[in-house]
């Protein structure tokens, strides 16, 4: 057993606890094993020195021995490692990436109250990070999957807003009217009230379609630029179906409506 | 190729090349793993840090194509000492072979571009 200074040892147990601590949680390597051999090493080559060994000498093996970050295979390293690794020294280029995905999950973990206020600054994060990569010339490969998923998730609810839209908080409106019926002339009768109130639900959502259509053929390139790359392929064709299938509901529950007359 | 690309490059290729090179250093005798470093640090640009040759004896102990033993050593506690075993010395015949036949193939590659 050699004899060390304090500081000499103070310097041996900080890089041993560096080495277990890189060491821990690998995949192949065995760090028990290693940690001995290590040590076997730095006797070895202290060996022939005169006691006590002071600090610059010990510090002249560690530094040939190297930083114990260095010694593993990126095989060797545990999943979770190599991840934080990643993050730590990706290039600048994906860092943005993965922080728009790391704001992604935190808003899916925090659901519903912080979590659909981070969506957003997640959804512009990852924006962002597209941007980057299309200036650069770059295309996204597998970064995607970091960016997509907000991108993805505000693109549904953009949708199911579109789709829902002011007609059904308006048609709540209207049916809690007391005085809706005489309004409109509801019939009395059990089907007859049925019938009205799905026509007049198919004429309010298909008016509401041919105008959210028109809207949105009016902005198409904000569209696009918003939810690109996902909507790159948008058309103002696509907006000319759903303003169709509006026409076409909304005369189908005008139908429902007048077809007593 | 800038000079963070070749850095790159050759750091991967030592890394890649170290297991051939530290089986090849036990081929012929045991060899305790200070002496197995000392070795390989010997020659030019293969080990820039020690250390990194412990985790790969490790990886090869464990993996089954080296084993080891302690022996008494005359200067001070027992010494770990590595050899190979009848896997491991086949698998550094297969890897020498395909070293061999990749040197080669680079070799032709370069006598090709400089006709």
């Amino acid at each position: 057993m050699i004899e060390m200074t304090p500081a000499a040892q103070q310097r041996l147990d900080n890089y041993l606890q560096r080495m277990r601590s890189e060491l821990r949680g690998t995949r192949s390597v065995v760090a028990d094993e290693v940690e001995q051999s290590v040590r076997e090493h730095i006797e070895i080559a202290l060996a022939d020195a005169p006691g006590p060994i002071g600090a610059t000498e010990v510090i002249g093996v560690l530094d040939r021995l190297g930083p114990p970050e260095r010694w593993l295979a990126d095989e060797d390293r545990p999943a979770w490692r190599q991840f934080m690794d990643g993050i730590r020294t990706a290039p600048d280029d994906w860092r943005l990436a993965y922080l728009a995905f790391g704001m992604f999950l935190l808003s899916m973990l925090l659901l519903p109250s912080v979590g659909a206020m981070l969506i957003i600054p997640a959804m512009i994060a990852s924006r962002a990070y597209v941007e980057l990569a299309r200036d650069r010339g770059e295309p996204l490969g597998a970064r995607r999957w970091l960016v997509y998923p907000s991108i993805a998730v505000v693109l549904a609810i953009a949708t199911g807003l579109l789709i829902i839209g002011p007609p059904l908080p308006f048609m709540a409106w209207v049916f809690d009217h007391r005085r809706y019926d005489q309004i409109f002339d509801v019939p009395h009768s059990g089907s007859g009230r049925m019938r009205f109130m799905a026509g007049f639900g198919a004429v309010v959502f298909g008016s509401w379609w041919i105008l959210a259509a028109a809207f949105c053929a009016a902005f198409l390139r904000s569209i696009r630029f918003v939810f690109a790359p996902l909507l790159d392929g948008l058309r103002r064709q696509h907006f000319a179906v759903l303003a169709a299938i509006g026409a076409v509901v909304a005369a189908v529950g005008a139908i429902l409506i007048y077809y007593r007359y | 190729m800038n000079d963070l690309s070749f850095d790159n490059w050759t750091t991967q290729l030592r890394k890649g090349l170290l297991e051939l090179a530290v089986l090849n250093t036990i081929a012929d005798a045991p060899l305790y793993g200070y002496e197995i470093v000392r070795r390989l640090s010997d020659v030019d640009h293969l080990v820039i840090t020690e250390g990194t040759v412990y985790p790969i004896l490790s990886r090869l102990n464990n993996s089954g194509l080296v084993e080891t033993y302690l022996q008494e050593s005359q200067e001070g506690p027992p010494r770990k000492y590595y050899r190979l075993t009848r896997r491991g010395r086949d698998d550094l015949h297969r890897m020498n072979q395909h070293w061999e036949s990749l040197h080669h193939a680079i070799g032709s590659l370069r006598k090709e571009r400089k006709r």
